[in-house]
């Protein structure tokens, strides 16, 4: 029973804030990943959680104690670090025994765990080799079955997959899931792949400018974003949202008028729309409004419209064999119940209640 | 573009030249002069330093310092250095204290220490403003030798324990932190961490230190005679007596061969025992 709890995290470095006021609940056995823009604080974070930086304030719990106080090595976790820090000096077979060493434990089950995640890693035929005569990728992998050898109740990864090539990402990624759902473990794992988040994570916790914006389930976070920043973050491409006149509960999109869900604060108010929730047509059709075609992008399994509604700009995908030429008028259709809408001001969606 | 080829020999052409003449001629001369009699070659010069009555005792103190002294400065440099690692304030200020006697020359030193041990020094006056004994003694005579090598391990720790501290505080600094951090994510205690982690990543710097040290070692000369004069015979001090005392260069440069022979096979013998393991799996 080891779950995650941190709770007002604020963490400076000199000057700069790193994590701002950041809480966060991992359930136990929960499978949670951080995703974030660069230099947000995913790291940071980790390190606070496993012990290796000091918070300026708040606390930090890991199963029912509070660990604050505690050195790393009495938080009883294991940890992937970005940067790998595979010992240089030990064999992979050492490096991924290490945890177990310190534990003392049994030579046979020392040997079983080494080899079983190093199986798991495909690195099993590297076991006598030195890191310096290993791939990047192959260190990373190494640093990830190190942590898995000691079969913690906590485990942090912090990007345990980058260096891969895009397959066999994909096949660790699948390997990962199964073996720390099986083994129930209870994981934080940092990514700033919004596939692997989506894929990944029971839930995900969107990190920007050091704090957490927004926390759900993956399809929650998907469709309804807190706030304009995980809209666009999230999704390739990002949503798009539009700058609409509001009068009296209803938004207004030339002749097609929108029911707000609450009367926003202003003049104008924000429509978040995903690209694959506006339906193209070629001639006008009711509930939609007209917009011209810029740029037309084949992309494979669909074409990538970019289109202009008076000055404003949105994306649209629609199947590939759809005729779209730029300079033509298309009607747009926006799927009802797949709308969001956020105050131009500040951002926030009308409708989520914002995280602490 | 060929001739980019020789612009790096040409770049280390002068140190070469420096290097040649100042230290490859005079050390072939002291070879020359080693194996060269009056009426060609010889071992004469060998056998005659073999045959004096100080040969033996200089071998076994010489030796014995450097296996004495060279441990103990390492180990200690050790503690030191690993001390100025676990404090951030006033750190700089330790360092600088720590690295002064790097400043004063062996022979100062060696007198500084003398102020200490002699008859009238300030050891003996310390042990009598206390009671604990009656009327200065002899501690550097020829009748105490013990306390005489004692002496000179001890000017000589105070003296070059800073060398190997600089050393391996360069060396130290130079260990990604990420190593302990993650040994200690792992549950690494800090004595495990520091055989485990930082002792193995230390052993280039080690390295240099010990070989630096057992050749300054097996050189020591200076702090000898001003602490004994030839009451502790090294074979520096051989050297030195038999080329200005009794005159005879060839002796004197049997005693630097040999010298030189001990310092090449205590290099080779770390270069050895202390390779890093990754070219031992190579
Ligand atoms: N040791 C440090 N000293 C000073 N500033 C730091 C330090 N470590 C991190 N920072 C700053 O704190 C902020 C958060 O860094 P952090 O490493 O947590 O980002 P991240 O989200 O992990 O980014 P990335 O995805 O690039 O790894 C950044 O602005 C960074 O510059
Ligand atoms: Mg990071």
């Amino acid at each position: 029973m080891a779950g995650i709890r941190v709770e007002n995290i604020v963490k400076l470095f000199g000057r700069v804030k790193a994590l701002n006021g950041v809480s966060l609940e991992v359930r136990d056995q929960e499978f949670v990943v951080l995703l974030g823009p660069s230099g947000c604080g995913k790291t940071t974070l980790l390190r606070i959680i496993a012990g290796l930086e000091h918070a300026e304030s708040g606390r930090v719990f890991i199963g029912d104690r509070d660990v604050t106080a505690l050195p790393p090595r009495s938080r009883k976790i294991a940890m992937v670090f970005q940067n790998y820090a595979v010992f240089p000096h030990l064999t992979v077979f050492e490096n991924i025994a290490f945890g177990l060493r310190m534990q003392k434990a049994l030579p046979e089950r020392l040997r079983a765990q080494v080899e079983r995640a190093a199986t798991l890693m495909h690195i099993e035929n590297l076991l006598e080799r030195y890191p310096a005569q290993l791939s990047g990728g192959q260190r990373q992998r190494v640093a990830v079955a190190r942590a898995l050898a000691v079969e913690p109740e906590v485990l942090l990864m912090d990007e345990p997959l980058s260096n891969l090539d895009a397959l066999l990402r994909l096949e660790m990624r699948a390997e990962l899931k199964r073996l720390l759902a099986e083994s129930r473990t209870t994981t934080l794992y940092v990514t700033h792949d919004q596939v692997e988040a989506m894929s990944l994570a029971d839930r995900i916790a969107v990190m920007n400018a050091g704090r957490v914006v927004q926390y759900d389930e993956p399809m929650k976070v998907y469709q309804e974003p807190a706030d304009t920043f995980v809209g666009g973050f999230i999704g390739s491409p990002p949503m798009n949202f539009l700058r609409l006149p509001v009068e009296g509960s209803q938004a207004r999109i030339q002749s097609l008028t929108l029911e707000l869900p609450s009367s926003p604060p202003g003049k104008d108010v924000l429509l978040g729309v995903r690209p694959e929730d506006l339906e193209a047509h070629l001639e006008p059709q009711p509930q939609s409004f007209p917009a011209r075609v810029l740029v037309v992008e084949p992309l494979g399994s669909h074409l990538l419209l970019t289109l202009a509604y008076e000055q404003q700009q949105l994306k649209v995908t629609v199947p590939p064999d759809f005729a779209a030429k730029s300079g033509q008028t298309l009607w747009l259709r926006p799927q009802p119940g797949r709308l969001r809408w956020l105050d131009p001001a500040s951002g926030q969606s009308l409708t989520h209640a914002r995280q602490a | 573009m060929r001739s980019e080829r020789y612009i790096p020999y040409l770049l280390v052409l002068p140190s070469v030249i420096f290097l040649l003449f100042l230290f490859a001629w005079p050390l072939v001369e002291a070879l020359l002069l080693s194996i060269r009699g009056s009426e060609g070659w010889t071992l004469e010069h060998f056998q005659r330093m073999a045959a004096d009555l100080y040969f033996k005792d200089a071998v076994k103190y010489t030796v014995l310092l450097a296996v004495v002294v060279v441990p103990l400065q390492v180990i200690l440099a050790l503690c030191m250095a690993m001390l100025l690692g676990g404090i951030s304030k006033g750190r700089d200020l330790f360092l600088y204290v720590w690295t002064i006697p790097l400043g004063i020359s062996d022979l100062a030193a060696g007198i500084a220490w003398l102020a200490i041990f002699t008859e009238r020094g300030y050891l003996n006056s310390f042990l009598q403003a206390l009671g604990l004994i009656q009327e200065p003694r002899l501690w550097l005579s020829y009748e105490t030798p013990a306390m005489l090598f004692l002496a000179v391990v001890a000017a000589e720790v105070w003296r070059a324990t800073a060398i190997v501290l600089v050393i391996l505080v360069a060396g130290l600094q130079l260990i990604p932190k990420e190593y302990n951090e993650a040994a200690e994510v792992f549950g690494a205690t800090p004595w495990r961490r520091f055989w485990k982690v930082t002792l193995p990543l230390l052993m280039p710097s080690l390295q240099v230190a010990l070989i630096l040290r057992t050749i300054l070692a097996l050189e020591v000369f200076a702090v000898v005679v001003a602490l004994g004069g030839r009451n502790l015979p090294v074979l520096a001090g051989e050297a030195y007596f038999w080329y200005n005392a009794y005159q005879n260069p060839g002796v004197a440069a049997a005693y630097s061969v040999l010298i030189l022979g001990i310092s090449v096979l205590a290099t080779l013998l770390y270069l050895r025992l202390m390779r890093p393991r990754q070219e031992v799996a190579a």
